[in-house]
């Protein structure tokens, strides 16, 4: 087996500082500012508060799902837009809804390999600003009017071609899988069927996750956490838009099934789509040391694991997870906190299934005995993005920043990670606290 | 004219029509063929009924195959296969639901018997009553697959009766859900080989096996185990030869062993260059152009088995026919049918054991024809019987290296060879097969490659025939 590198202690990157933009409902209040406006807020907010001056940040690594087309590195034009020092160079990572996790992991090597000391790391979406894109089929056949003079003939060519018109129309963006066609809550409601999670079950995980994420919203407990956001109009963003403290397992239990007919899975167990930025200050340990910042928290392992799409979409996580345990020599009983990303309910319900199963162990993860239970307390403290919302980019900085000041605040010690992802793909990270 | 009935019954709107005008054609069901590299998931979705007997003894590996292969297990009452089902249920994310819960708009994909602790006459009844209920949900193109036991010397009289009469049995099922496009086969584990069980069901299952129906299929612990058997291009990184690549079945095969990641040298006769040549470069494999009747041939394919390290999977395909009744055959006629269909393979196999690496195949192609005799083909008919004693020895002697050998009996095959037969004759062969119709070669060359696979080590020193459950042959 491969052997599992970690970096020399004063070389180790921290994290000093986290911050994110309110979460909202997409086409809601944040619908005219793009993920690159999204990110800018985010960052500059993160900076203000941290006390860190702009010169300072040698990189920013950025994570997003749907890439402006125009300028898909987006990190670098965070860069750019803040007047960060020029020299502050950017690159932008994707992983579908780990892209997060992985722009923050991506920025943990290069430090370690000593590559840079100071650097942002986040993600941002705007699924309010998803671009409609026009059938490939009309692009092809307006090519020849695009390049040189075109000639009647050319005209007529392209005219030809563009029958019939339900062909050529612009297509509404739907989340589905390239391979499969599936749309994710097709194959979100696939697993609940297959890994029996009741429509019962999943209400009451939502209910769960709503109400914790409103009492942390009522207690101050994200307000370190969150920056407001100038919308164009001079209007101010201060707060998520999308938990609904006040939901009840009755109101839950009388939504409709949004994907499959007699299905079980509903607006209120499934995450919506939201616009929002995170991000994250790293630095080398010794450069925040000698800065005078206090590192809170440092990753201490990560993995990252594919399976196959038609199968079950989102389960990658029940495979990264114990990897990612592996790699930081703990046990799942060890990690004082569990953080997953809930794409869905009967997502994060199915992979915590498998992951008590021995009998999926054995098969699946070649151990003896199952990779453990996951005490409901443990998991997903102050709520996740049922409740909070799901700006695909963003949520891999938002989890890291709420589990680093956690750990912090409670004194504790150890939080383990997860994200499922498109393709299927999962991810998994350990943070543990500095002293 | 000629094919008329054929086209007809592949143009949906005419398929209609005729239905609805009752019209006395016999319309051949339309085959789900499965196509290119095997699947991780082939059952994917698939209802599959599961039932057993009392004592059964395989639950366990036909539950980690079905749940593993991606199937939707529903099960008649059994505590023996509740039990066995939930763990790889629980694994896989395909729990086992009872009977009960088939919806009934759901046609079945597959039904499962494992007959394996049938001893008793009396007890055989309990085919009828898991069978009398379910076929008529049996979906087009379905599978039927028992399971039973192969038998010792030291079985009691009445148990090697019982477990025979399962033969009896499912050919008359293939006969009965053959219009259909429905497949019925049998599975027969010798103790101590239930772990290689797995991959054959999983073949039966799959619409790899459309063309391979009431056959017995005999799973043993012969050949050396080579280690867990990969079921997803698991054909990666082997050197494959196939004889007589240039067309219809040899194509075919070396095809779909190029599509499960063999690097294929395609064998024929100099005077088929370019379609041998085409072929090659297609599958990124080796055009090898040999004269398989000259002194040379076995050196020079050792020679060019050598310069690639040596040989995973040989496929001896190439064949002739030179039909006359016997008292109007000559003596060269007679020598050259029996000497390129079974005195090349003898001498070639002996050429390339050297070359042939642990853990190897021999796939050879017998005939339908040949077990059953045939006007006119003596010689035909007595080369191909002749391959079935020649991989039964064969594999006994390397089954100690972990080499599998087996032959392929084809029935009645769309190819070049079956075109040449008049037309009357040409339209019975295909009606009398239970399946109503001729093969593709693809179909056959699905099977080879199932041979060609590691999931097929229990497999070896049978002939497998693949004809559709053809009336005649033995």
């Amino acid at each position: 087996m491969r052997e599992w590198q970690r970096a020399p202690k004063g070389r180790r990157a921290v994290i000093v500082a986290g911050a994110r933009t309110p979460f909202v409902r997409a086409f809601g209040e944040l619908t005219k500012v793009d993920t690159i406006a999204l990110g800018v807020a985010a960052v500059s907010g993160m900076l203000q508060r941290a006390g860190v001056a702009h010169r300072d940040i040698e990189a920013i690594v950025w994570g997003g799902v749907i890439l402006p087309s125009a300028s898909p590195n987006v990190a670098r034009e965070i860069a750019l837009d803040l007047k960060l020092d020029a020299a502050c160079e950017g690159r932008t990572v994707t992983r579908a809804c780990a892209s997060g996790l992985q722009a923050i992991t991506d920025a943990v090597q290069s430090i370690e390999r000593g590559e840079f000391d100071v650097a942002v790391a986040g993600g941002s979406d705007s699924t309010s600003n998803a671009e409609i894109k026009l059938p490939q089929k009309l692009v092809h056949a307006l090519a020849p009017l695009a390049f040189g003079k075109a000639t009647p003939k050319d005209w007529l060519g392209v005219a030809a071609q563009l029958m019939p018109l339900g062909e050529i129309l612009p297509q509404r963006p739907r989340i589905a899988e390239r391979t499969t066609g599936e749309v994710m809550g097709e194959a979100a409601e696939r697993m609940a069927t297959r890994n029996e999670i009741t429509r019962e079950a999943q209400d009451a995980f939502a209910l769960t996750s709503h109400q914790r994420a409103a009492a942390a919203i009522a207690a101050g407990r994200f307000e370190a956490e969150v920056v407001p956001v100038e919308a164009p109009g001079g209007k101010w963003v201060h707060a998520d838009g999308l938990v609904r403290g006040d939901t009840s397992l009755e109101r839950l239990a009388k939504l409709r099934p949004v994907f499959t007919k007699g299905g079980t899975l509903t607006a209120g167990n499934s995450s919506a789509l939201t616009d929002g930025a995170a991000a994250v200050l790293l630095m080398s340990e010794d450069r925040a040391r000698a800065a005078g910042l206090r590192p809170l928290a440092a990753i201490a392992s990560w993995a990252y694991a594919g399976v196959d799409p038609a199968d079950q979409l989102l389960m990658g996580p029940a495979l990264a997870m114990p990897r990612a345990l592996d790699r930081a020599g703990l046990a799942l009983g060890d990690v004082d906190l569990v953080d997953m990303h809930e794409a869905f309910a009967a997502q994060v319900l199915s992979i915590v299934k498998m992951l008590g199963s021995d009998a999926f162990a054995r098969a699946r993860l070649g151990r003896d005995r199952a990779v453990g239970a996951i005490d409901p307390a443990r998991l997903n403290v102050h709520g996740g993005s049922l409740a909070l919302g799901h700006p695909f980019g963003a949520t891999g900085a938002r989890m890291v920043t709420t589990m680093a000041n956690e750990l912090v605040r409670t004194g504790k010690r150890t939080a383990l990670l997860a994200i499922c992802a498109a393709g299927g793909l999962g991810a998994a990270a350990v943070l543990e606290r500095i002293d | 004219m000629s094919d008329f009935l054929l086209e007809i019954s592949r143009n949906a709107s005419a398929r209609r029509f005729v239905r609805a005008l009752g019209l006395p054609l016999p319309l051949p069901e339309n085959l789900a063929r499965g196509a290119g590299a095997w699947e991780a998931l082939p059952l994917a979705d698939r209802a599959v009924v599961v039932g057993a007997s009392e004592r059964a003894e395989l639950a366990s590996p036909l539950a980690t195959c079905l749940a593993s292969a991606g199937a939707d297990p529903f099960l008649a009452p059994s505590e023996a296969l509740a039990g066995a089902f939930r763990a790889p249920g629980e694994t896989f994310g395909r729990p086992a639901h009872a009977l009960d819960a088939l919806a009934d708009s759901r046609k079945a994909h597959g039904l499962v018997f494992d007959a394996s602790g049938l001893e008793r006459v009396a007890e055989l009844e309990q085919l009828h009553a898991f069978f009398h209920p379910l076929l008529g949900r049996l979906a087009r193109s379905g599978r039927v697959v028992v399971l039973g036991r192969e038998l010792d010397a030291s079985a009691s009289p009445e148990r090697a009766a019982v477990q025979a009469a399962l033969e009896g049995f499912v050919r008359s099922v293939a006969k009965e859900v053959g219009r259909g496009g429905a497949t019925a086969n049998l599975v027969r584990v010798a103790r101590g080989a239930e772990s290689r069980l797995g991959p054959v069901v999983r073949f039966l299952l799959s619409q790899r096996s459309a063309f391979v129906s009431a056959q017995p299929l005999v799973v043993t612990a012969r050949a050396r185990s080579v280690g867990e058997p990969a079921l997803v291009r698991s054909l990666d990184r082997k050197i494959a030869l196939v004889t007589g690549a240039a067309r219809g079945i040899g194509a075919a095969t070396a095809r779909q062993l190029a599509a499960e990641g063999a690097t294929v040298l395609c064998l024929d006769r100099p005077g088929d260059d370019a379609l041998l040549s085409q072929l090659a470069r297609a599958i990124g494999g080796v055009a090898l152009l040999v004269d398989l009747t000259a002194d040379d041939a076995p050196a020079r394919i050792a020679e060019a088995l050598a310069a690639h390290g040596g040989v995973d999977v040989v496929v001896h395909n190439a064949g002739i026919t030179r039909d006359k009744t016997l008292a109007r055959m000559s003596v060269e006629q007679w020598r050259v049918a029996v000497d390129v269909n079974l005195g090349a393979v003898v001498r070639a196999t002996a050429a390339l054991e050297p070359q042939l690496r642990d853990g190897g195949r021999i796939v050879c192609l017998s005939s339908v024809a040949g077990l059953a005799g045939n006007v006119g083909q003596s010689n035909y008919a007595a080369s191909k019987a002749g391959i079935v004693g020649f991989v039964r020895a064969e594999a006994e002697r390397l089954a100690d290296r972990g080499v599998t050998v087996n032959a392929i009996a084809p029935g009645f095959i769309e190819t070049r060879l079956t075109a040449a037969i008049p037309v009357t004759i040409r339209e019975a062969g295909r009606r009398l097969s239970a399946l109503a119709q001729g093969g593709q070669p693809d179909d056959v060359a699905q099977a080879i490659t199932f041979l060609a696979t590691p999931g097929a080590q229990g497999i070896t020193g049978r002939t497998l025939r693949v004809c559709g459950g053809a009336l005649i042959g033995a």
